[in-house]
């Protein structure tokens, strides 16, 4: 049966009837629009549907929308403020790892809630979490480049507003 | 050689759109009235379809309608007719479409399956192409001396063989009389899929005034059109086809792959769109996958290591349909020589039909296949001859002045394989090896590779271009993106063509065949040779009509003048000049009175003299090849059998690089894919025709903690034919590391192996045996 579950996304409220069993990609994208966040297989095994649910970066095709009630969600939608992208994916756009771009709405994710949590993360604990992706195209060379840009660029702004 | 805008490093037109998660990709795709359809699959391999019920199914909640097979009389493909958009009276593979439930949910139409019954009457299954030309084999398609075909293609009718290529340069039995020493190969390139991270994907969408709209994951809506068109009897011009940002395609997205099973399905609910979009699952049991190439391979040489003869017989295992695994059978076959002069070649390929998924291209056509074979080879026939294995290939590689397999003759512009060899030499084996420790055994192999063109001799790319009255330019191309940055490299060639910033070109995002211009399909590493020179033809002939205009208000002849990209002006007097924002659309003169033609061209470029194949096989292609040279270092695991790679180096003659960066990340995904063929992917089936490991979690595609550190050069020598020099170099990446890597795995270990994937298991039990016979 139907449940109505409330959380907030990308900093706003939303109430939205679902079935319970459903994951909480389906209501991401398929109740909400929200449709940056990708589909890529069905057991959580690619990564590219990352959200970021109570401050930790989960894949969204395994997780029950009951457990989203009364959470925080952030989606790739919600990192940009306006025309300001987070530090996060201006260095993933430039630092040449975007090519189909398909599992890049995963990586940006996971990179922000780590660092966001953790700007200090040691290159294995950057190395463990960009393990849970698959990137067909680049290679991930690239990835670590723009982690590492990314990291320094959140480390700078971390020192400018302690 | 040095350009403004060519040859430096931009961030791609399309990186923003991709970071923010505002890119539009197939599934992202919602339409007013969208219905959605699952599919059924079969629980056989081979079998006639006796009998199938959908009554139950069509009272599932949200259905809208059930649909199958019968009464579908079309055959389809754009080699062979071979294909169906859904099985009637038999099934020919486990992925292939028996029924579909369209919903008013995914989920609905999923539900609903389950409910349709099918029974099915069993036929033996064939996996490999050996099973499938055994005398007694069934035949898989009883009629298929009446499918239309490309009239090169030759079928042999009463077997499984859906065509026979050959390649006769010389004459091979003089060439094995007058060698010395004769080495003979079997090499195993099993099955493999691309496995983009985004699954294929249509909507198809039957429209009351007869017109068809399509969106498709592909990256032909050309021929999705043209084919739709014929299928159902309505002018091209009337069928629309889309496509949106593509999630990666390495080959499997080209050719017509799912449309028309989508289209079948919604011609039973017109006036509604239906989209489907394929589970993982059926991303590999139910698209296309590569490969399936096993290369029987004879070489024979003169002592001093001169090679004289190349016989080679290629047995691809091309699947249940047969219209997209032909050209890289083809491709396959007169590529088998890799980057060396024969002078007697006999090469055969034979395209076999076996209960399996259809096999497509795979990232260089038919050629990883062929490179594992020849480059084992050469280290092999190295040490038969005492060799240094650089020597025997120094002295035979296609250079200036030889002839290939196809009787194309080589010159200085086709590049230097040569100095790449010296060069991948120098960085991988310029310094000592580690020597065995109790943890490890250390190796390092080398390949050298060429890689020709695919096409078709028709293929062409076309570019309409207009400009502003700021000055700025729009640009529309048939290319599709798949993440290669094609967009990246349209706008550079166009701005060095035009003169003008990067910034001022606005490249088209996604292709609609009712504004796009006419391409073939964006195929066998072509785009930046092909599209480059027509964007350089196009961009030609907007300033001749600039120029044209600017003579009128100049009062002079067009030839006296230049264009620089702000201004037309006499070149006898610079001062005297016109601002190209005030030509664009055509000069308005004091009084309102407007002269000359708007700024703006269309053009298309094609390979010259591209040639369909003659009695030998042969016939050119183009006459553009891309030579480069690849080494791995690795280790092995002793306890394990795990091999890991430290260090890959590929350098590649590609004429002229256009963007640093995007030309490393496209070389280093190729290596990554190579490696992951080579030691890790590979897609089972059992003796039932089932895929055994159809997920990512079972298939293993190679992850984060397993990228090699890599070294990647390039060397420019320039190409004539490709604008500023510049030559294909998306594929090659991914021929070197098969058997650069299982060279060295001999070098480790003395064990030579001739099949990948060499998984911990495979090597593990290679070691074993090899202390056994110590």
């Amino acid at each position: 049966m139907a449940e109505k579950i409330s959380f907030t996304i990308n900093g706003q409220p939303r109430s939205v009837e679902v079935e319970p069993d459903m994951m909480l990609i389906e209501v991401i994208r398929d109740v909400l629009d929200l449709t940056g966040t990708k589909h890529g297989c069905d057991n959580a095994t690619c990564g590219t549907c990352m959200v970021i649910l109570n401050g930790r970066a989960v894949k969204s095709c395994n997780t029950v929308i009951t457990k989203a009630a009364g959470a925080e969600i952030t989606t790739v939608e919600g990192l940009s403020k306006g025309m300001e992208l987070h530090p996060v994916q201006t260095a993933i756009a430039e630092s040449g790892a975007v090519q189909c771009g398909f599992c890049t709405p995963g990586i940006v994710i996971e990179l922000v809630a780590m660092l966001d949590s953790k700007p200090n993360a040691s290159e294995q604990e950057l190395t463990n979490a960009l393990n849970k992706h698959l990137c067909r195209c680049t290679g991930y060379e690239p990835i670590r480049d723009g982690a590492l840009i990314a990291q320094k660029v959140v480390q700078e702004h971390a020192v400018a507003k302690a | 050689m040095e350009y403004k805008y060519v040859g430096k490093s931009y961030i791609r037109p399309d990186a923003i759109s991709k970071v923010t998660g505002k890119a539009v990709y197939l599934d992202d795709i919602r339409l007013p009235g969208m219905l959605h359809a699952a599919i059924l699959r079969p629980q056989y391999a081979h079998a006639k379809i006796l009998s199938i019920d959908t009554s139950e199914a069509e009272k599932c909640p949200g259905v809208v309608k059930v649909v199958t097979g019968k009464g579908c009389k079309f055959h389809y493909g754009d080699n062979i007719r071979d294909l169906v958009p859904m099985a009637d009276e038999k099934v020919h593979y486990i992925g292939e479409p028996v029924a579909a439930v369209v919903a008013d949910t995914p989920k609905h139409a999923k539900d609903a399956l389950s409910k349709i019954q099918v029974s099915y009457d069993p036929l033996p299954v064939y996996i490999d192409a050996r099973q499938a030309m055994s005398e007694d084999a069934v035949i898989i398609h009883e009629d298929m001396e009446q499918y239309w075909t490309l009239p090169t293609l030759k079928v042999v009718p009463g077997t499984n063989i859906a065509n026979v290529y050959q390649v006769r340069k010389g004459r091979a039995a003089d060439g094995f009389d007058e060698a010395e020493v004769v080495l003979e190969g079997e090499f195993n390139y099993p099955f493999g899929s691309c496995a983009a991270i985004e699954p294929h994907g249509s909507i198809v969408w039957f429209k009351e005034d007869k017109t068809i709209e399509v969106w498709s994951s592909s990256i032909c809506p050309f021929i999705v059109r043209d084919d739709l068109a014929n299928s159902y009897g309505v002018p091209a011009s009337d069928v629309r086809v889309h496509i949106p940002d593509i999630g990666g395609c390495f080959g499997y997205k080209s050719d017509i792959t799912v449309e028309q099973t989508i289209a079948w399905i919604a011609s039973f609910v017109p006036g509604r769109p239906v989209k489907w979009v394929s589970s993982r699952e059926e991303d590999f049991t139910s698209t296309l996958i590569g490969h399936g190439i096993r290369t029987q391979m004879k070489i024979g040489a003169k002592k001093d290591g001169k090679l004289v003869a190349l016989q080679v017989k290629v047995l691809h295992s091309s699947g249940a349909y047969a219209d997209t695994g032909v050209n890289v059978t083809m491709a396959a076959t007169h590529n088998s020589t890799g980057p060396y002069e024969f002078d007697h070649c006999e090469l055969t390929g034979y395209t076999v039909y076996t209960n399996t998924t259809p096999v497509g291209a795979f990232r260089g056509y038919g050629h990883q296949e062929v490179h594992l074979a020849i480059e084992r080879m050469m280290d092999m026939l190295a040490r038969k001859l005492k060799m240094d294995p650089f020597a025997l290939r120094s002295k035979n590689y296609l250079h200036e002045g030889s002839v290939n397999a196809l009787g194309e003759h080589m010159w200085k512009f086709n590049g230097d394989v040569a100095a790449a060899a010296a060069r991948v030499q120098e960085v991988v084996f310029g310094h000592d090896k580690p020597r065995e420790d109790d943890t490890y055994y250390y190796g390092r192999g080398f390949a050298a590779v060429m890689k020709s063109p695919k096409g078709a001799p028709f293929s062409t790319k076309g570019c309409y271009m207009k400009m502003n009255t700021d000055g700025s330019v729009n640009i529309n191309m048939g290319g599709a993106e798949v993440g290669q940055g094609l967009r990246t490299v349209v706008r550079q060639i166009a701005a060095e063509a035009l003169k003008i910033a990067p910034e001022k070109v606005r490249v088209y995002t996604e292709l609609d065949t009712q504004f796009s211009p006419y391409e073939w399909q964006t195929i066998g590493s072509m785009f930046t040779m092909q599209g480059g020179r027509a964007i350089v033809r196009a961009a030609d002939k907007m300033i001749a009509v600039l120029k044209n205009t600017a003579a009128q208000v100049l009062k002079t002849d067009a030839d006296y003048l230049e264009y620089d990209g702000e201004y037309v002006y006499l070149k006898a007097d610079p001062y005297i000049k016109v601002a190209v924002t005030e030509l664009a659309r055509g000069y308005i003169t004091e009084n309102g009175i407007t002269i000359g033609d708007l700024a703006q061209a269309v053009s298309d470029a094609r390979l010259p003299r591209y040639a369909a194949p003659d009695k030998n096989g042969q016939g050119p292609l183009g006459v553009t090849y891309t030579f480069g040279a690849q080494g791995a270092e690795i280790r092995i695991e002793k306890k394990t059998g795990k091999i890991l790679v430290d260090h890959f180096a590929s350098v590649f003659d590609v004429g002229q690089v256009i963007n640093p960066l995007q030309i490393r990340g496209s070389v280093l995904g190729g290596v990554n894919i190579g490696i992951g063929a080579a030691l890790y992917e590979e897609v089972i089936f059992d003796e039932n025709g089932k895929i055994t490991n159809p997920q990512y979690f079972q298939y293993h595609v190679p992850t984060y903690k397993e990228m090699p550190k890599q070294t990647i050069e390039f060397l420019e020598t320039p190409d004539p034919i490709g604008a500023f020099g510049a030559r294909g170099i998306g594929e090659h990446s991914v021929l070197g590391p098969a058997p650069a890597i299982l060279n060295a795995i001999y070098d480790a270990t003395g064990v030579d192996f001739c099949e990948i994937p060499v998984t911990p298991e495979k090597m593990k039990k290679a070691l074993e045996a090899l202390k056994e016979y110590a």
